[in-house]
């Protein structure tokens, strides 16, 4: 019986999972979109740094951060918040998405529990990330002189995959936030403004006493210090094994408080009669 | 005869102003439902400035750059930047909030309305330009309430006049930006795409954070034709001594042709746009 369940609910991830895909590749211009962009949005950066410092390297950023070039420390933060941007857009947005469709009341009203078509969504946002990180690390390899091993994917690959399954925990959570408030889109602005202000995104936090403190809390923040570690600094494997921990223990917090936090949230809108209001 | 006529003119132009203030007025309603969001769009632009603001005190290791100094003749890279972001508002406000006035009236299924009034649609335009263009000032507002509270600005007060001049003018190009966004949404629809795109060129042409002369030159030639470059170059000019590599007559000049060049191009796309759409009966579609 309960393989029987297990199987029906694997089916509809996986039919979630094409649809979201198939409703992607309709806009075909949306894949050069986001694959160039997210670099374009850093080249303001590049050239701010060329005004202030009149090189490719700056002495004060490199005693904050351990190496003085700003270019990579840039693009490797809009790479890897790729990631995270589009698991917030994607995931936490995505229901509210299928109330513009008109299709939220036959998601809440058919034998599936929400949550199994949200782990679709996550899927087919977890791929479509990795395939726009994929060429913007090819952009980055070709005209920005930024080297990719073997010895420094592997390791970066699993800070990835600690970040995002905490990270995709938060974006289920604000998820369930959609159906009780509905029209999130400007908060989902300030989320990433935020994130672009309290993680190491495009700027070394350690800068100011308290955005280094309030950055402890965002796991984006370990993830980023180490990645950069890893591929600038060529860091040792202890530091990586302290990271793993703390992205482990972070994962866990925000994987069960987003599970809770959304399925109370969902039965709150249900009791509420509010799933099908704007 | 004659004093008919401009009787006439004198009436369709206070109709006009009655129905730009009435659309001004809705659309502050609008906003002011929704008080929380209302204040978060308040925060927004500070938060939005702070990372390039540490971002370059990472940089230099301070508030001065030498750099800076040898290329625009002033080292405060704090007012720099900050001068910069400010202005740069207002082209976020015509490509988003201008550029999707139609879009917005279309989501509150009231856009058919808006069209069967009897004023020109430019009119309509014009009022959502007008509650754009106080938004982004009250923003502003908020955004130097802040920087004066955490960092201080240098600026020179007697710079604000011509400065206000430089706003007056730029805008006059952005609402033909904003026109010329807002048909495209008519065609579109989703036209989030096509700002998304213009918006990221724009801000990398635009030297909001660093002078043109560190642009490669292919963008420091397309740079000329985006009003807020003047626009920036010109304000910062006058508040805190930027030197730029034209006259003040020049950036008067172009800055003026711009306006009409932008006001030109985006009243005749959108009529054109707006014909079409009409014609095809796809003015309803989502």
């Amino acid at each position: 019986m309960a393989s029987r369940r297990l199987n029906t609910e694997l089916r509809v991830v996986g039919a979630e999972f094409v649809k979201t895909m198939r409703i992607w590749f309709s806009y075909p211009i949306m894949i050069a979109f986001w694959a160039i962009f997210p670099l374009l949005w850093v080249l303001p950066y590049v050239f701010q740094g060329k005004a202030l410092v009149g090189s490719g390297s700056s002495e004060a950023f490199r005693q904050l951060t351990g190496s003085g070039n700003y270019l990579a420390f840039v693009l490797i933060g809009a790479m890897i918040s790729t990631f995270v941007f589009s698991a917030l857009w994607g995931v936490g947005n995505s229901l509210r998405e299928e109330t513009y469709w008109g299709t939220m009341e036959y998601i809440i009203a058919s034998p599936t529990h929400p949550l199994v078509i949200l782990i679709g969504k996550t899927l087919a946002e977890w791929t479509w990330s990795s395939v726009m990180v994929l060429f913007q690390a090819l952009i980055i390899a070709l005209f920005f002189g930024v080297h990719f091993t073997l010895a420094k994917i592997l390791p970066v690959l699993l800070l990835v995959v600690l970040l995002m399954i905490g990270f995709y925990g938060f974006a289920i959570a604000f998820a369930g936030f959609t159906l009780l408030i509905k029209e999130v889109h400007g908060w989902v602005h300030t989320l990433e403004w935020v994130f672009f202000l309290f993680s190491p995104i495009r700027y070394p936090v350690e800068v100011n006493p308290i955005t280094a403190l309030v950055s402890n809390l965002i796991p984006l923040t370990w993830a980023l210090v180490a990645i950069r570690g890893i591929m600038l600094l060529n860091k040792t494997e202890v530091n990586l094994y302290q990271t793993v921990v703390i992205l482990a223990g972070m994962d866990v917090i925000l994987l069960v408080a987003g599970y809770f936090l959304f399925v109370y949230l969902e039965k709150k809108t249900r009791r509420d009669g509010t799933v099908g209001m704007h | 005869m004659a004093n008919r006529l401009t009787g006439e003119l004198i009436k369709r132009l206070r109709h006009y102003a009655a129905a730009v203030w009435a659309e001004n007025i809705k659309e502050w309603k609008l906003e002011l439902t929704y008080k929380a969001d209302f204040a978060r769009g308040l925060i927004d632009p500070v938060v939005y400035l702070l990372p390039y603001l540490l971002y370059g005190v990472a940089l230099v290791g301070g508030r001065q750059s030498e750099n800076l100094l040898r290329l625009v003749g002033t080292s405060d890279i704090i007012t720099f930047i900050t001068l910069g972001y400010l202005f740069i508002g207002f082209l976020n406000m015509a490509l988003w909030a201008m550029g999707f006035s139609l879009r917005k009236e279309q989501f509150y299924g009231t856009l058919e309305s808006v069209f069967a009034a009897p004023v020109p649609r430019w009119v309509f335009t014009m009022g959502m330009s007008m509650h754009s263009i106080l938004h982004q000032l009250l923003m502003i507002a908020v955004q130097i309430g802040f920087i004066l509270l955490v960092f201080s600005l240098k600026v020179n007060l007697v710079g604000l006049l011509p400065t206000l001049l430089v706003i007056g003018l730029m805008l006059v190009a952005l609402y033909g930006i904003g026109m010329f966004m807002a048909s495209f949404t008519l065609i579109f629809k989703q036209g989030w795409l096509v700002s998304e795109a213009l918006s990221g060129m724009m801000m990398i042409l635009t030297p909001i954070a660093y002078p043109l002369a560190v642009l490669p030159v292919f963008m420091q030639k397309l740079a000329r034709f985006v009003p807020t470059t003047y626009g920036i170059l010109t304000a910062r000019h006058f508040l805190m001594g930027e030197r730029i590599d034209f006259t003040l007559r020049d950036a008067f000049a172009r800055l003026s042709l711009l306006s009409l060049l932008w006001v030109g191009f985006g009243l005749v796309v959108f009529m054109l746009i707006d014909r079409w759409t009409r014609r095809s009966g796809t003015l309803s579609h989502y």
